[in-house]
């Protein structure tokens, strides 16, 4: 088992016994957990079973309470720095989570110029060449409310690229968009892992899951029961709980 | 050469001994000032004469600056509501009150008194009633008087004895200014008022002849005007051996012949020329005469420096309000729900008349009513402030704060950059709807002699007698600032393009600066 080995320096995130109280209740119950570089793991399981919060721990947006994440090769604990931790683990949230009063191109420009005191030219370049990479660099110098949900989704990937990030984390990417733009979102998610950067998905579309992972966490009451390539997951689940988790998806998809 | 000097300054001091006692300094007189407390409404005692606001004149005026003539001391006024003189002396924000107030027992008791000039108490009503000769004829007809004076007292004390006797009691109403009490006649809303002559001297020219004297009741009390001062040692002997020098240099008898008070003008109450219902030359000349636009540029400044304190003061307790509970909430909410809860013309009193009692301090020369009303308005707002404040932070999304933490940015990144601009936004019109608001209490610091705009108009009506002219001028003021207000209320809505789907629509809208360049809305939050 993982759980007693070191943590793997040699992994994008290695997670050993990683686990999250929120007061009595425990959200995450010792999650071990290997991620290679460029690895794109979904992750799924029913509402409630601690998917969002294990992300969220990634970047400490919730720190974890025992256990040892390792990002990089480093041990991230009390002490790590936050503006560098979350320079290298992006978010992209459900909702996207934009800036409202600032244009597409301000809200990719603000992070890295306040967090890295980057250069005002060079960022706006660097900003301008991500947009027109996930599709909307005409957009530049709209207002989000101008734009629709998928072009508000690329415009959060591309601010979290500015970061420079080596993972990026996604809060159901796909639960406000139509199929078609759920499509573009694959497109970019499996370009990300071609430049090698890793990609953790939480949702609930099998569909998408199926399509982009190379492995598919489950999750249920902050357990991590399987994490298996999605040919494997989705033919033939090792677990009772994934086998009725995804009969009852079928059943209601 | 030194015997000769010697001896000259012997001979001196011999002449002018008498006068030499007469010129000994009372001990109110500090810093070699008299400052003398006055409440710049009574013609022709103390009033302001003329446009310009600091020129106030009158027979007091002129007697204060015939003391400190004989005290070889430069004299300063402090102009203040009538109800505002003896909290103010108390106070020791002044030496003396000098303002036509009447030699009293009541008020005696906590000062003393110094008589300097007789008169009497008249009942006025329109011309064509005719005199009466007792109390009695007038029970159960109204009667106005000025508030704070002590004619109401003594008009129930009359009632009293009106009752035992199975007559009707007269109807009191009272107002806050002597200006007030004559007008209530005049329109016809009261039947008679009680003032005393010296009002009535310099009235007559102003009345047309509408009102006269119906009887000029002996009442103990109302005989003398007094000079009134804080209790101590020799400061009463010593200030009625002065006034004592005065009538004997002739120079009190000058000033009652200048102001038309006293037993001359007493026996000349004659009857002039009827006058227009509205005088447009006044109005006009109101309007753009250089007090008028002092006062509501007066107006102006403290309503916005008040305002921009609070918004100051109201935004680190809004933030620590909208956190999760601690020590200081309830000591927040106290301060909250205090000072919303106090009328604000009682919290100006209270700053302006009871700080002083605690805090000598408060008494100094720089505790000015501009700073006194900037102070308590500030606070007051403050209040305000804090529950728009909080429901405009409670209004952005806490997403938002996720995603600037997801991004790196510290918590004071996150608010200035991305909260506060957004909470401005929602901030932003009840904000002015408050500012507007406040615009028009800071007429209220007229009670602490704040000269605005509500002030100059009073002691302007005062002064002249027309009060349509100068309160339509006044009412012209503020309603060109209140619309000025909502007109840029209106302007800055549609600055916030990025707000509406619709109105961001175009290009050709003015677009918000960028945030890194310091826009508008971080710096006013931050």
């Amino acid at each position: 088992m993982l759980h007693n080995l070191p943590p793997d320096p040699d992994c994008a995130l290695s997670l050993r016994k990683l686990s999250k109280f929120y007061g009595e209740f425990l959200a995450l119950d010792r999650i071990s957990l290997d991620i290679a570089h460029g690895e794109k793991i979904v992750v799924l399981g029913p509402s409630g079973s601690g998917k969002s919060t294990f992300i969220r721990t990634l970047n400490r947006i919730e720190p974890h309470d025992s256990g040892v994440l390792m990002i990089d090769g480093e041990v991230i604990d009390d002490k790590t720095s936050l503006p560098l931790l979350r320079g290298a683990v992006g978010m992209v949230f459900q909702n996207y989570n934009l800036f409202p009063h600032l244009t597409v191109l301000e809200n990719c420009i603000l992070a890295p110029r306040l967090v890295r005191k980057a250069h005002r030219d060079a960022t706006e370049s660097l900003a301008r060449a991500y947009l027109d990479q996930v599709g909307i660099g005409e957009q530049a110098d709209k207002y989000p409310i101008q734009l629709s949900g998928g072009q508000q989704q690329r415009v959060a990937i591309a601010r979290a690229l500015c970061m420079a990030p080596d993972i990026i984390l996604f809060d159901e990417p796909t639960a406000a968009l139509d199929p078609e733009a759920i499509k573009g979102v694959i497109g970019i998610i499996d370009s990300l892992a071609e430049r090698r950067i890793t990609t953790i998905c939480v949702t609930h579309e099998m569909g998408f899951a199926r399509h982009i992972a190379d492995r598919v966490v489950f999750m249920d009451k902050g357990v991590v029961l399987e994490a298996s390539p999605p040919e494997q997951f989705f033919t033939a689940p090792q677990s009772a709980r994934a086998r009725q988790f995804l009969d009852q998806m079928i059943h209601h998809a | 050469m030194r015997l000769l000097t010697c001896l000259l300054l012997c001979l001196a001091a011999l002449l002018s001994s008498a006068s030499v006692r007469a010129q000994e300094r009372p001990s109110f007189i500090e810093n070699n000032t008299l400052s003398v407390c006055t409440n710049p409404t009574l013609p022709p005692m103390t009033f302001v004469n003329g446009a310009d606001l600091s020129a106030i004149d009158g027979f007091d005026i002129a007697l204060a600056r015939e003391l400190g003539a004989l005290w070889h001391v430069p004299v300063t006024f402090k102009t203040m509501d009538f109800t505002g003189l003896f909290p103010s002396l108390a106070a020791g924000r002044c030496s003396l009150v000098i303002s036509g107030v009447l030699k009293q027992a009541a008020r005696e008791h906590l000062f003393d008194a110094v008589a300097y000039l007789d008169t009497s108490p008249v009942i006025v009503a329109p011309s064509q009633i005719a005199p009466v000769t007792s109390f009695e004829a007038l029970a159960g007809q109204s009667l106005a008087v000025e508030s704070g004076t002590s004619y109401a007292a003594r008009i129930e004390e009359i009632n009293r004895t009106l009752i035992s006797r199975g007559k009707p009691p007269i109807a009191l109403q009272q107002y806050p200014s002597e200006d007030q009490v004559v007008q209530q006649v005049l329109v016809g809303r009261s039947q008679n008022f009680l003032s005393q002559d010296v009002e009535l001297f310099y009235r007559q020219a102003q009345l047309g002849g509408k009102l006269h004297v119906i009887f000029s009741p002996s009442l103990p009390g109302y005989s003398e005007f007094a000079l009134y001062l804080r209790r101590s040692g020799q400061d009463k002997a010593l200030l009625a051996a002065a006034i004592d020098t005065l009538k004997r240099q002739g120079k009190i008898t000058a000033l009652e012949k200048k102001w038309n008070v006293g037993k001359a003008a007493r026996a000349a109450l004659g009857v002039t020329s009827e006058r227009p219902r509205f005088n447009t030359a006044t109005f006009f000349s109101a309007l753009f005469s250089m007090a008028f636009l002092k006062g509501a540029v007066m107006t102006l400044v403290i309503a916005l420096a008040s305002h921009a304190a609070a918004i100051v003061i109201s935004i680190p307790i809004a933030l620590k309000l909208n956190a999760p509970r601690s020590l200081w909430h309830p000591f927040l909410r106290a301060y909250v729900a205090v000072f919303r809860g106090a009328p604000t013309l009682l919290q100006l009193l209270f700053i302006w008349n009871a700080l002083p009692q605690f805090f000598p301090i408060f008494r100094e020369g720089w505790f000015s009513p501009f700073l006194a009303t900037w102070i308590c308005l500030s606070i007051n707002e403050s209040a305000y402030q804090v529950e728009i404040n909080r429901a405009a932070l409670s209004a952005i999304d806490p997403g938002q704060l996720a995603g600037g933490q997801a991004l790196g940015m510290s918590p004071s990144q996150i608010y200035r950059h991305v909260i506060f601009p957004q909470a401005l936004r929602v901030a932003l019109p009840p904000t002015i709807n408050e500012f507007i608001s406040l615009l028009k209490t800071t007429s209220l610091a007229s009670v602490i002699s704040l000269q605005e705009l509500l002030f100059i108009t009073q002691v302007q009506v005062a002064r002249s007698f027309e009060f349509t002219e100068y309160y339509a001028a006044a009412l012209v003021y503020y309603l060109a600032m209140v619309f000025a207000f909502l007109h840029l209320q209106k302007r800055i809505e549609t600055r916030f393009v990025w707000a509406s789907r619709a109105s961001a629509g175009g290009k050709t809208g003015p677009r918000i600066e960028s945030p890194t360049d310091g826009t508008e809305a971080s710096r006013h939050a931050a």
